[in-house]
């Protein structure tokens, strides 16, 4: 996929576990889809917990990758 | 004695989905199969009931039978094409679950 959801730097700057970030953003079904990179589509309402929780812009949490 | 083996045949896959919605796993390849299974049932035990139909048809002599059976025929037509239908509605479903599954 060539826009990769990167939470990884963010999630260590915070000093958070995936699981909790997970459950604060209410992604409890999709926790795989998202570590594994699977993710097709990324709805905005999630996009925007995930910026509210991690404190963040969205260009932290995407980056397009050239493949 | 074919249309009851059909009979048959869709009371069973029709419990069949009915474990598949009970484990939530309808939207699956699974369920695709089954209904496929109906279908083909339903459509068997018409056509044997249609031919049955004619046959009781040409050597009748009161309409009573006929017109019983041409009632069950026009049925069992209204069911088979709900079930096309249905069937449409579930492969739609299971495309659209799919997909849905890869959205975070």
């Amino acid at each position: 996929m060539s826009i990769v959801v990167r939470i990884d730097v963010e999630l260590a700057r915070r000093k958070m576990s995936v699981g909790e970030f997970a459950e604060k953003v209410g992604l409890t079904a999709n926790v795989a889809v998202l570590k594994n990179g699977r993710a097709k589509a990324v709805r905005l309402s999630t996009l925007e917990a995930m910026c509210r929780v991690l404190g963040c812009q969205p260009g932290d949490l995407l980056e397009w990758v050239d493949d | 004695m074919l249309i009851v083996v059909c009979a048959q045949v869709v009371v069973v896959a029709t419990w069949r989905l009915l474990s598949l919605v009970r484990a939530d796993r309808i939207f699956s390849n699974a369920s695709g199969v089954w209904v496929d299974t109906i279908l083909w049932a339903i459509g068997i035990g018409w056509t044997s009931l249609v031919a049955m139909f004619v046959v009781v048809g040409l050597r009748a002599d009161d309409p009573g039978l006929p017109l019983l059976m041409f009632v069950l025929v026009v049925g069992g037509a209204a069911l088979g094409l709900l079930m096309i239908v249905m069937r449409g509605l579930l492969r739609r479903a299971t495309t659209l679950r799919t997909e849905m599954e890869t959205v975070i």
